[in-house]
C-alpha cells in the first residue's frame, strides 16, 4: 500500500476557530483520515516541532496555516513548514490578511506592552514587570518569543500557495479544497485563491436588492431590520458588497451584517478602500443644493459619525493584508 | 515586451530644462524601457514622419512618447501608431513641458520627476490591451415635447425635411395656448384658425406619416446623447382609440357626468368623455377616468351605446410606457402664468369677477365656457373693466423681468371689450407700458385713443387694494405721482407675469438641462444660440426658454430644427470609444451600487435584477462606477485599476 500523502494545520497567531472549522467537516474527517496521513497539529495531535523538524524537506503534501505572524515564534513555524511542505496553504483570514491580530497595529509594540502589563488598571504589577525575550532566574535563561511591532501576513514572511479566507473558513469550501486534493483535480493558478467564489458575498444572500442610499448608518442593536430588504440600505453597515463570495452569506440570513470575514472579492486589492469607495458613492446628505461648504461638510460628517469603529468596521479582517498595513 | 521612449524637445521647450542624454542614461537603467530616442518637434508633420518609420523600423510592442500634455497631440500620435500597424491604445504619452519643465526651475529636480513619469508611464503601457474604435450611425428621429406652437412648427419643417417624429402632449389636445384664444395680438387673427392649417398638416397631411404624436404623454426617463438618446414616455389611456373614433362626439351627450373644465380654466364644464373644447384637435374625445362612473363601481356604458362605431370606445384601455429613440430632442414645454394669489390685495381667488387674463381669454372665446360672451356672476355686461398689468412682472419681491407679452394681450383685450360691448370703460393699472415691434403699435394706439379708455400708472403693485363693493369692486389706488384715488370696476382681469410651465423643474433635471434662475431652460447662448440648452442634441423651442409671444415662438421651433437638419444630417457616425467600463458578470454581485451612481444613466440591470451591464454608447468612460463597485466587477478600459497601481508603484518607488 502506498504511504499516504502527509497533511498538517498549524496555528500561529489565531484563536483556534480554524482547527474548529475543520473538526466540523464532521464525518468526511475519516475521509481525510483515509486519503491523508494527518501527520502534525498542535490542537489535536501530540506531534512536536522537533517531529517536524526531523521530517525531510518538501516531505509534507499540503500544510493549512491559519493565523497570522504576531512573534518570532510564529514566523520561525511559517519558515519551517514552507520548508517542509510542498503545498504552503494561508488558511483562514488571519494568515491571509491579519484579520483581528492586525487590528494591534494601529498601535505599537510599546504600547501593547504598557496597556497589557503596567497601564490595566485590573494589573498588579508593582515592580513594572514586561516580558522579555530573554529573562535570567536561578535556574538559568527562559526565552520567550520576541513580539514584533507588526502582525504580518503569511505572505509577507513566505512564499504561500494558495489563500483560503474566511473567519474561519466554511467546513464545505475546506471539503471542496481537500475532495479537490484527493480526486487529482487541477488547482487554479498558483498564488490564488481557494474555497471562494469569483463574486461577492450579495450574490448569494437572498435579500432584495435596490439602487442605494444611505442616509445613516445604525449599529444592530439600534433597529431590527426588515429582513426581506438588503441591510445596507436599512443603514447597517454590512460589509457583503465588498467582502468575497464564499460562506453563502449566513449572517445576512440571520439578520445580521456581514462583517467582511472572507475579505475582498477576486481583484480587490483593499477591502476597506474599496467599501468606502462604494459608501462615498451612496451616502445621501440630503438636498444640498445651494448649501456653503462648511454645511457640505457638517452633513457630511453627521452621516460619518453614526459609522462608530472605522478601522473595526472597514478593516477587521484585513489590516496588515490592506494598503495600510499598520499606523505610523 | 520592447517598449520605446520617445523623448520630444519641443525646440527648446523642454530641453532648456531637462538634459536628454543623463535623462536616457537613467532610463536605460530600466530593464522595461528597451530604447529612448529623441526628436525635435514630434508634433510637426516631419515629427510624425520621423515616429512612423521609426515604429515601422523598430517594431516596439508599445510606445512612450514623454512631450507636451496628451490633450494637445495625443490623438495625432494614436493615428501615426494606426497608421504604421499598431494598435493606437499601446501609446501612453508623458507631459514633460507643462508638468515639468515649464514648472520644475531646479534641473535635477526636473530630471529626476521626468524620469520617474516617464518609468511609471513604460509600466503603465506594458499593461494596456489592444482597444478597438467602433462606429455607429446617429440616429436622425427627433423627439418633440410639447405640442404648442412651437413644437407644431418644428415638428412640421423636419417631418417635412424627411425627419420621423414622435411629438409628445401632456394634454389630449394640440395647439398649447393659442388655441384657446378667441383673436391674437397684434393683428387680431382667429387663434385657433391660424393654427388649424398647421395641425392638419401635421395629423393629416402629406408628411404626416413621419410624425408620431401622442397626446396625454409625459417622458418619464431619458438617457444618451446627440445622436443616440433613449426616451420612456409615459402615456396615459385615452380610452377612445384615435384611429377608430370618426370625431361625430355622439358619446359626449349622453355622458351623465358634468366635472369643471381644465381647459376654460375651470370657469365652465365638461362631461366624464369630452372634447377639451369645440374644435379641440385631434378631433377625439378622452374619457376622464377620475371623473367616470364606471371607476366609482357603476356600470355605465351610455357613451359606448351612443358610438356608432364599433370599439372606439375602449373602457380597458391600459396606461403604457413606450420606449422611443431619437438622435436630438426638442423641449417645447411652454409657460404658465405666476399665482396672483401671491398678491392677495388683488382679491384673486376670493373675489368674484377677478380674473386671471388666461381665464378672460376662454370668456372672450366662442369656444369658451360662455361661448364668448363677457358677463359678469350676475349676469350683467360689465361696465366697466379693469386691467391690471405687471401683476407680479418688475418686481423684486415676484418676477423681476418683464414678461414682454401682457401689454399687447391688455391693449387686445381692450379692443374686444369695445367692440363686444361698445362703451364699456377699460381702466389700465400699469407699472411699465411695452409694445415693441412693427405692428404692436397699433393696437396700443387704438386702446391709448379710445375715449373709454382710462390709463393709470401706479408704482408699487402693494400701491392697489382691489375689495368687494356692492355688485362690483373698488379699485383703491395711489399713482406713480402719490395722488390716491379708487374708481367702481364690474370685472377685473390681472395680467400675470410668465413662468415656466409646471414641470419643467423636473424635466430638467431629468435631461440634465440646466435651469436658469427663473426656472426657465437655460439657453446655451442668450444671443447667438437661445434654441440650443447646453446639453448637445437637446434644443429649446418657445416659451419654456424665457417668456415670449407666438411669432419669436415659431421662430424659435424653426430654430430648433434648423440646428437639427444642419448638425444631426442624415449618415452622421458617432464614435464609439473602448475607453468605457464594462462589466466581468460572475464577478458581479448585483447589490445596486452602481447604477445610481452612473451620470450618463449607461447602467442597467437584467431583468432579474442580478447583473449589471453597461451600454457601451451611453457610457463615457468616466470611471465612476469602477471606483464605486465593492466587488471589483467594473473594468475601467484604459484605465484599469492594475494600469494605475503599476503607473502609481513606478512613482513612488
Amino acid at each position: 500500500m502506498p504511504e499516504k500523502p502527509k497533511l498538517s494545520v498549524y496555528w500561529a497567531s489565531s484563536c483556534g476557530g480554524c482547527e474548529i472549522a475543520v473538526v466540523n467537516l464532521h464525518e468526511k474527517l475519516l475521509e481525510v483520515d483515509r486519503n491523508f496521513d494527518f501527520v502534525f497539529c498542535p490542537c489535536l495531535l501530540d506531534t512536536k516541532v522537533a517531529d517536524v523538524e526531523a521530517m525531510a524537506d518538501g516531505s509534507i503534501a499540503v500544510t493549512f496555516f491559519n493565523g497570522a505572524i504576531r512573534t518570532a515564534e510564529n514566523e520561525e513555524m511559517a519558515r519551517l513548514l514552507r520548508r517542509k511542505s510542498r503545498l504552503l496553504i494561508a488558511f483562514g483570514a488571519c494568515s491571509v490578511a491579519g484579520s483581528i491580530p492586525a487590528l494591534s497595529n494601529l498601535h505599537s509594540r510599546e504600547s501593547h506592552l504598557r496597556t497589557n502589563f503596567l497601564d490595566s488598571p485590573a494589573l498588579d504589577n508593582p515592580d513594572g514587570v514586561v516580558p522579555q525575550t530573554r529573562t535570567l532566574v536561578p535556574e538559568g535563561a527562559l526565552e520567550l518569543p520576541a513580539f514584533f511591532d507588526t502582525v504580518k501576513t503569511l505572505a509577507q514572511v513566505v512564499d504561500v500557495d494558495y489563500f483560503v479566507p474566511g473567519c474561519p473558513p466554511e467546513p464545505h469550501q475546506i471539503w471542496n479544497i481537500v475532495a479537490a486534493v484527493i480526486e487529482g483535480k487541477p488547482l487554479p493558478a498558483q498564488g490564488g485563491r481557494l474555497g471562494a467564489g469569483p463574486s461577492s458575498v450579495c450574490v448569494e444572500c437572498s435579500r432584495k436588492k435596490e439602487d442605494k442610499t444611505v442616509g445613516r448608518f445604525y449599529r444592530t442593536w439600534e433597529l431590527i431590520p426588515d429582513a426581506s430588504r438588503c441591510l445596507l440600505e436599512q443603514g447597517l453597515l454590512c460589509m457583503g458588497m465588498a467582502t468575497s463570495q464564499g460562506c453563502g452569506a449566513l449572517c445576512p440570513a440571520v439578520n445580521m451584517p456581514c462583517t467582511g470575514c472572507y475579505g475582498p472579492p477576486e481583484g480587490v486589492r483593499d477591502q476597506g478602500a474599496k467599501m468606502i469607495s462604494a459608501l462615498g458613492s451612496v451616502l445621501d446628505i440630503g438636498p444640498y443644493k445651494g448649501m456653503t461648504e462648511a454645511e457640505l461638510v457638517a452633513k457630511t460628517d453627521a452621516v460619518l459619525d453614526s459609522l462608530p469603529d472605522l478601522a473595526g468596521g472597514f478593516y477587521r479582517y484585513s489590516m496588515a493584508g490592506s494598503a495600510l498595513r499598520r499606523s505610523r | 515586451m520592447k517598449t520605446a521612449v520617445y523623448f520630444c524637445s519641443c525646440g527648446d521647450n523642454i530641453t532648456e530644462r531637462i538634459e536628454f542624454e543623463r535623462l536616457k542614461s537613467d532610463l536605460c537603467r530600466d530593464s522595461e524601457i528597451a530604447y529612448v530616442k529623441p526628436a525635435g518637434f514630434l508634433c510637426a508633420a516631419e515629427g510624425k514622419q520621423f515616429l512612423k518609420n521609426e515604429l515601422l523600423a523598430e517594431r516596439p510592442d508599445r510606445v512612450v512618447i514623454a512631450a507636451c500634455s496628451p490633450r494637445e497631440y495625443e490623438k495625432a500620435f494614436m493615428q501615426v501608431l494606426a497608421e504604421a500597424g499598431m494598435n493606437p491604445y499601446f501609446l501612453q504619452m508623458v507631459n514633460i513641458r507643462e508638468q515639468v519643465a515649464w514648472v520644475t526651475p531646479d534641473p535635477d529636480q526636473a530630471r529626476e520627476k521626468a524620469c520617474a513619469l516617464i518609468r511609471a508611464a513604460a509600466r503603465r503601457v506594458a499593461l494596456h490591451q489592444p482597444l478597438e474604435k467602433k462606429q455607429l450611425e446617429a440616429r436622425t428621429e427627433v423627439i418633440i415635447i410639447g405640442a404648442g406652437p412651437a413644437g407644431l412648427k418644428s415638428a412640421l419643417a423636419l417631418a417635412q425635411a424627411g425627419r420621423k417624429v414622435v411629438l409628445v402632449e401632456k394634454t389630449p389636445v394640440l395647439g398649447g395656448m393659442p388655441v384657446r384664444y378667441e383673436e391674437l395680438f397684434p393683428n387680431m387673427e382667429c387663434g385657433p384658425c391660424m393654427l388649424e392649417p398647421v395641425m392638419g398638416e401635421i395629423l393629416h397631411g402629406e408628411h404626416a406619416h413621419n410624425i408620431e404624436i401622442l397626446t396625454l404623454a409625459e417622458v418619464i426617463d431619458v438617457a444618451g446623447y446627440l445622436g443616440n438618446f433613449t426616451l420612456k414616455i409615459r402615456q396615459k389611456a385615452r380610452y377612445v382609440d384615435t384611429v377608430r373614433c370618426i370625431g361625430c362626439s355622439e358619446c359626449i351627450a349622453p355622458c351623465p357626468v358634468s366635472v369643471p373644465n381644465e381647459f376654460h380654466n375651470g370657469l365652465g364644464e365638461r362631461k366624464a368623455i369630452s372634447l377639451a373644447f369645440a374644435g379641440a384637435l385631434p378631433n377625439v374625445p378622452f374619457l376622464d377616468s377620475a371623473a367616470c362612473l364606471r371607476w366609482k363601481g357603476k356600470d355605465c356604458e351610455l357613451c359606448r351605446k351612443a358610438c356608432p362605431v364599433e370599439g372606439a370606445v375602449q373602457f380597458g384601455d391600459q396606461e403604457k410606457v413606450l420606449e422611443r429613440n431619437a438622435g436630438a430632442i426638442i423641449l417645447a414645454t411652454g409657460s404658465t402664468l405666476y399665482d396672483c394669489r401671491k398678491l392677495p390685495q388683488l382679491g384673486y381667488g376670493s373675489l368674484s369677477d377677478v380674473y386671471t387674463s388666461l381665464e378672460f381669454e376662454r370668456l372672450l372665446a366662442s369656444n369658451g365656457p360662455t361661448a364668448g360672451s363677457v358677463l359678469t356672476k350676475a349676469g350683467q355686461a360689465p361696465e366697466s373693466l379693469a386691467i391690471v398689468h405687471c401683476v407680479g412682472s418688475l418686481d423684486k419681491r415676484h418676477k423681476p423681468y418683464c414678461s414682454g407679452i401682457c401689454c399687447e394681450y391688455a391693449f387686445k383685450f381692450n379692443h374686444l371689450v369695445g367692440s363686444k360691448l361698445p362703451g364699456t370703460k377699460v381702466y389700465h393699472l400699469y407699472k411699465e407700458l411695452v409694445a415693441p415691434g412693427k405692428e404692436e403699435f397699433s393696437l396700443y394706439r387704438h386702446a391709448a385713443d379710445s375715449a373709454d379708455s382710462q390709463f393709470i400708472r401706479y408704482a408699487d403693485i402693494d400701491d392697489l387694494q382691489i375689495r368687494s363693493n356692492g355688485d362690483g369692486k373698488m379699485i383703491h389706488y395711489r399713482d406713480a405721482d402719490g395722488r390716491e384715488d379708487s374708481f367702481h370696476a364690474a370685472m377685473v382681469v390681472l395680467c400675470p407675469a410668465v413662468e415656466p410651465a409646471t414641470g419643467s423643474a423636473e424635466l430638467g433635471q431629468m435631461m440634465d438641462v440646466a435651469t436658469d434662475r427663473f426656472g426657465f431652460f437655460e439657453e446655451l447662448h442668450g444671443a447667438l444660440d437661445s434654441a440650443q440648452s447646453k446639453v448637445k442634441g437637446v434644443y429649446l423651442a418657445g416659451a419654456c426658454q424665457a417668456p415670449m409671444n407666438i411669432q419669436k415662438s415659431i421662430s424659435q421651433g424653426m430654430a430648433a430644427a434648423g440646428y437639427i437638419l444642419s448638425e444631426l444630417r442624415e449618415g452622421t457616425r458617432l464614435q464609439v470609444d473602448p475607453v468605457a467600463a464594462s462589466v466581468n458578470e460572475a464577478a458581479c454581485s448585483g447589490c445596486h451600487v452602481c447604477r445610481f451612481v452612473c451620470p450618463y444613466k449607461a447602467i442597467s440591470y437584467t431583468a432579474d435584477g442580478r447583473t449589471a451591464s453597461v451600454n457601451a454608447l451611453l457610457c463615457h468612460g468616466c470611471g465612476t462606477c469602477v471606483a464605486a463597485c465593492p466587488s471589483g466587477a467594473i473594468n475601467g478600459n484604459h484605465f484599469t485599476n492594475d494600469q494605475i497601481l503599476a503607473e502609481m508603484e513606478a512613482i513612488l518607488q
